[in-house]
């Protein structure tokens, strides 16, 4: 896993703060990566995992502190310019747990359609692309059908395609594995696998011990709406300093 | 009996014109009244309340108000303030506009079905929000609601009995304008429902079968 991440920072988070009604779901979370980084995001259930990831690309805004990423600086006081949106939107890709596919077109225009109206590629250029992607993550011969004829894994990684084809600077990955049973769920973590080790900058919230432990580079630890520990991945998953990371470890990795 | 089917083969081709026009005047109010429709169900979950508020003003009138009495206010009632429509035109505006009320809430409700994460997924891939609609919560929301609708296009053929009470010759009027000259309402009325059984009770079944073809894709 030494692969040589650039020092340049993609994000940076300050005093990130979230809540929904009075249930406050995140408290005051810093952290910040460096492009080319992977960083595994743990946690029990309920702990502002996905929350942290979708105040990210501003699906959920946020109440307090700060978010820049890939140079876009985003205020909680602030309201956010449509032009930075549109940048945000198009320099960030995410992946859903539950796929999110596009049910009333085919798999190629899936990954097409995006291209087109948000790059404004033409259609034979796009195609291509889409073509060229699908093959990438195996799926070659799956450009004509639609989504619900192809398996979960299978949606998964076309959302992935999905993703690549608008050129990411990063990738957030919600839960990608969850909605699959484990042994689809490999398939799906094998093409993360190889993103990763070309160099894609991503954020992977996860149940996943094992990837979060050798494909990320390194790992957050988050419970009740806070940064528990974060560092190099096997140190923390394996020497977790405090006594709820520990308790949440030991629960996780002895099944 | 071979009296009646004299009697009906005699006057059927009247009857037969009268259909036409019942049609003609359902398929002017659905072409008419249902992309309205579709207008209305975006614009009562717009941002800015004027626009919301006038939407549902017009969408609660168009529902709560009997399409007899829509008919009657677009015919007897615009002329006193200086619009005069033919009975033709007063049909078509009236059923335009309960079709616009009625089917808005149908294409609402078809919208709201559409799962959060594909407006999110549109959002995430840079779809504006016109794109979004127009290429991922539009199509599939319309999917939903088209048996709803189909089923009140239906209803719509049947409401436009309703135009005889202004004058527009269609099936009914022509049914009762026969009636009152040779006073064999019992048969002509009969003839009349016959007709509007072939056309409803083929739909029904054509609605049916596009309902299965419509759920093929959906995950």
């Amino acid at each position: 896993m030494e692969r040589t991440a650039e020092a340049r920072p993609i994000v940076e988070v300050k005093g990130l703060g979230k809540s929904f009604g009075a249930h406050k779901v995140l408290a005051g979370v810093d952290f910040s990566m460096r492009v080319g980084e992977v960083v595994a995001i743990i946690g029990p259930s309920g702990s502002g995992k996905s929350t942290l990831l979708r105040c990210l690309n501003q699906l959920e805004q946020h109440d307090e502190g700060s978010i820049e990423i890939c140079g876009i600086q985003m205020r909680a006081d602030t309201p956010i310019p449509r032009k930075d949106m549109n940048a945000l939107r198009r320099s960030t890709g995410m992946v859903f747990q539950s796929f999110n596919l596009f049910p009333h077109m085919t798999v190629l225009r899936n990954i097409s359609l995006p291209q087109e109206r948000a790059l404004g590629r033409s259609r034979a250029e796009a195609d291509e692309r889409s073509r060229a992607l699908l093959d990438r993550v195996g799926l070659g011969s799956k450009a004509d059908q639609y989504p619900a004829r192809c398996s979960g894994g299978q949606q998964q990684r076309i959302a992935i395609a999905r993703a690549l084809a608008l050129d990411p600077k990063i990738i957030l990955f919600d839960e990608p594995t969850s909605a699959l049973d484990p042994e689809i769920g490999l398939e799906v973590l094998a093409v993360m696998q190889e993103l990763a080790e070309g160099g894609m900058s991503m954020i992977v919230v996860t149940h996943e011990m094992h990837f979060a432990e050798t494909v990320s580079d390194r790992v957050i630890l988050m419970a009740d709406g806070k940064i528990l520990e974060e560092g190099p991945s096997s140190e923390v998953m394996r020497n977790p300093k405090s006594p709820r990371a520990q308790q949440f470890l030991h629960a996780v990795m002895n099944r | 009996m071979s009296q009646t089917l004299s009697f009906w083969a005699e006057y059927l081709p009247k009857l037969l014109s009268g259909l036409v026009i019942s049609l003609e005047v359902t398929g002017a109010a659905l072409a008419i009244g249902i992309p309205l429709g579709l207008v209305a169900a975006l614009l009562v979950q717009s941002k800015s309340r004027s626009v919301r508020w006038t939407t549902l003003a017009i969408v609660e009138i168009g529902r709560g108000a009997p399409a007899l009495i829509l008919l009657q206010f677009a015919y007897f009632g615009l002329p006193s303030s200086g619009l005069q429509l033919s009975s033709m035109g007063s049909a078509i505006a009236a059923l335009s506009w309960t079709t616009c009320a009625y089917t808005s809430e149908i294409i609402r409700a078809g919208l709201q079905a559409v799962p959060r994460g594909q407006n999110e997924a549109a959002m995430t891939l840079g779809l504006s929000r016109l794109d979004a609609l127009r290429f991922v919560i539009v199509p599939q929301g319309m999917r939903v609601a088209a048996p709803a609708l189909l089923g009140f296009a239906i209803l719509m053929l049947q409401a436009s009995a309703l135009c005889f009470s202004i004058a527009l010759p269609e099936l009914l009027s022509r049914a009762n304008l026969i009636g009152t000259t040779t006073f064999r309402y019992m048969e002509i009325l009969m003839l009349a429902a016959l007709l509007y059984a072939a056309i409803c009770i083929p739909a029904t079944i054509l609605v049916a079968v596009i309902e299965r073809r419509l759920g093929q894709h959906t995950a």
